[in-house]
């Protein structure tokens, strides 16, 4: 078993670095925003089935099993692969189409998703509906062949860029709001749809957009998964994404950790003391992080409950912040004319927010495996 | 690299935890607080089950470090006033690296033979070499040596002239102990001055020599921190405040969340430095570093989970009847153990700064 796995991320590591540039290590700091560098990426991972190491040749993958793909991820973010230009695609519609969807969706719209042709966004959060998802008020009413879809979603990452969104409506009002949503598949081409891109605080390509939506038809056929069964795709869909989050969060950890070692953090006048303390205690967390990780999946390989996965989002994000504001710490005023860590910091900031809040996460620890009452 | 218990190690929890919940509650800990020789029956109880043989290294492996780990979180979960940890956690911990030359003592450890670790040296935050060995004597001082007034046994680490050597003296001539009043008198700990022969010498590797005692008290404190989240738990379910239970306001909730994850933190550091530690391919450095990040992160755990279960307990908390001090007191006092969690961070932060981890 083991040897098929070091074989196996012996060959993946060895065509990444076929795929590379020969100065991107040197000259990460530019690759990092290269577009066109990040799409071929994934075309390539998609042809040679590194994309969803899990799934079937056709799909990006290899039909590896979870172990195997846990080794592929891990020695791609070690090596600081570059990153998926729409990660919404494949980490979070993919999974969703692949598990909710009708033959001819999968057949029509898989394969661009993953080849990274046909861009995805994520139509969930509105302006009255953030934590609380399931409050959403966009309505969809079925008309027809059609649904008509009248509401105003907001923070929807790469709208303007992407050709589909799964988009998250009320499709019956009267009943308890986590059982009147559905999901559908929406193409962000149709009329009535408006799409306003809003500034960002930083140097960002994961730029939010406000989706407007004014009597916009979409076809019934376009119904991801059943209709008012929107709640189970969502929560099925971002659980995908939650147990990969860790393992991005982990190698930007690791970059973090590097930045501090050659800061000049470790000089006297640097109070390297108080810098050597903090930075032990992130190694911790980010050693705990792969650990949890691993007994997670070995405790779902082996059919057992693995209530130790739901801390990896919270320290993962909370230690990513940790980490960056110790290498500003360590750079001391120098921090204030370096632009990638004012990137770095102010990236790091989201991570406590997507994907469920730090304290959804709490709540999320607290009344379902500690089995405290809800509020 | 496994990082999980596996079906056998689990049973063996299962097993372990049964014993315990009907052998030792937590009362046994406060009456082991006044009552010097409470310890003894819970004791024979624990050698007849075999479990101080976990002190000896088996030539087929079947009881590795992961083992010693589990059966020692279980231990701490009970808050056990027992020296299974001071025994074969710690002083047969040092002894497992030593080679052949200790195999007698750690038979006599693994038959029940209680035996205490000094490597304390006076003024220092971490563990280290305490004693010297000159012309056949081990001769020095070591502060804080846990379980040293049950022991018959004493392991330390001395400085000789080729280089550092596990060494045991048997407590008697050339061996006074200073008792002290301690945080936990359940565990008690004392200050020892040693000018013996010893029964036997072995050279060692510093780092391996104490890695093995760092993850059997990460494994102790992981088990005091996952036992007062659950008091927290239960009490936070049932006691009501402003028509609801108290567990239903954020407030409590998110510190019990927040003590959640640093209990699997702590957790998944132990298990995983138990396995590396099991693997013979982990160089000693890497060894040490995982095994005091584990110890620095279960120190935390308990600590903040017996100190949020006393604010969650209340005035309860307080008094002596309340169970919720003898975690504390468990927490503390392990947390003082073997190098506090600053000084481990500080330590292992260094090396990796100057590129050594």
């Amino acid at each position: 078993m083991t040897r098929v796995k070091d074989d196996l991320r012996a060959e993946f590591a060895a065509w990444l670095t076929d795929f590379l540039p020969n100065d991107y290590y040197e000259r990460y700091r530019e690759y990092r925003w290269d577009i066109q560098l990040r799409r071929g990426y994934q075309r390539a991972a998609f042809e040679a089935g590194w994309l969803q190491p899990t799934w079937s040749r056709e799909h990006g993958g290899r039909s590896l099993g979870l172990a195997e793909a846990m080794e592929i991820r891990l020695e791609a973010a070690m090596r600081s692969a570059p990153k998926l230009p729409n990660i919404a695609g494949p980490g979070v519609a993919a999974p969703g189409i692949r598990q909710f969807g009708t033959a001819e969706q999968i057949d029509r719209l898989l394969v661009p998703l993953l080849r990274g042709d046909e861009w995805w966004a994520l139509g969930m959060s509105e302006p009255e509906a953030g934590s609380d998802f399931a409050g959403l008020r966009t309505r969809a009413v079925r008309d027809g062949d059609v649904f008509r879809i009248n509401g105003r979603k907001i923070w929807t990452t790469q709208a303007h860029l992407s050709r589909w969104c799964t988009l998250y409506a009320r499709t019956d009002p009267d009943a308890p709001k986590h059982r009147g949503i559905s999901c559908l598949i929406l193409d962000l081409e149709s009329r009535g749809v408006t799409i306003e891109p809003i500034r960002m605080a930083s140097i960002s390509d994961e730029t939010f957009c406000e989706v407007i939506l004014d009597d916009v038809e979409v076809p019934a056929d376009n119904l991801l998964g059943p209709c008012n069964g929107g709640w189970q795709v969502a929560m099925s869909s971002l659980n995908h994404e939650r147990q990969m989050i860790w393992i991005m969060n982990w190698v930007e950890i690791q970059r973090g950790l590097s930045s501090v070692r050659e800061s000049k953090a470790t000089r006297d006048d640097y109070a390297a003391g108080e810098v050597f303390a903090e930075l032990g205690s992130l190694l911790a967390d980010a050693e705990a992080l792969r650990a949890t990780g691993y007994r997670a999946l070995n405790n779902e390989l082996a059919g057992r409950p693995s209530p130790e996965a739901n801390i990896l989002k919270l320290l993962g994000s909370l230690t990513l912040q940790r980490v960056w504001e110790l290498a500003a710490a360590a750079a001391g005023p120098g921090s204030i004319d370096d632009a990638d860590l004012l990137f770095e910091r102010q990236d790091s900031l989201a991570a406590t927010i997507y994907g469920g809040t730090s304290e959804i996460q709490r709540n999320i620890i607290a009344e379902r495996l500690l089995g405290l009452p809800k509020g | 690299m496994d990082v999980g218990l596996n079906s056998g190690q689990l049973a063996l929890r299962d097993s372990v935890r049964d014993v315990l919940r009907t052998e030792c509650p937590p009362a046994i800990a406060r009456q082991a607080i006044t009552d010097p020789e409470r310890w003894r029956p819970v004791w024979k109880t624990v050698v007849d089950l075999g479990w101080t043989e976990l002190a000896v290294p088996s030539a087929d492996s079947s009881f590795g470090r992961v083992d010693l780990a589990v059966v020692l979180e279980e231990c701490g979960a009970a808050i056990a006033p027992i020296p299974l940890l001071s025994s074969v956690g710690l002083a047969a911990g040092v002894l497992r690296v030593a080679g052949a030359a200790v195999d007698d003592v750690l038979g006599e450890i693994g038959g029940g033979a209680v035996a205490a670790l000094a490597v304390h040296p006076s003024d220092h935050r971490l563990p280290g070499v305490p004693m010297t060995l000159e012309h056949g004597r081990v001769q020095g001082r070591a502060v804080a040596v846990p379980g040293l007034p049950r022991a018959e046994l004493i392991v330390t680490l001395a400085a000789s002239a080729d280089g550092p050597v596990a060494a045991v003296v048997r407590v008697g001539d050339g061996v006074t102990a200073r008792d002290a009043e301690c945080t936990d008198p359940a565990q008690p700990v004392a200050d020892v001055e040693i000018d013996a022969e010893p029964v036997a010498i072995a050279p060692v590797d510093l780092e391996s020599a104490l890695a093995t005692p760092l993850v059997a008290a990460a494994a102790d404190l992981v088990g005091v921190a996952g036992a007062a989240l659950a008091r927290s738990v239960e009490y936070a379910k049932s006691r009501q405040q402003f028509g609801k239970p108290i567990g239903a306001f954020q407030g409590i909730k998110h510190a019990l969340a927040d003590n959640y994850v640093a209990l699997e933190r702590a957790r998944g550091l132990t298990y995983a430095a138990a396995a590396r530690l099991d693997d013979p391919a982990t160089p000693s450095v890497a060894g040490w570093n995982a095994a005091a990040l584990a110890k620095a992160a279960a120190a935390e755990a308990a600590v903040g989970c017996a100190r949020t279960a006393v604010q969650v307990h209340g005035a309860l908390a307080q008094t002596w009847e309340h169970d919720m001090h003898l975690y504390l007191r468990h927490a503390w006092q392990g947390a003082s153990t073997l190098g506090d969690s600053r000084a481990l961070y500080y330590a292992v932060g260094r090396r990796f700064a100057g590129g050594a981890a």
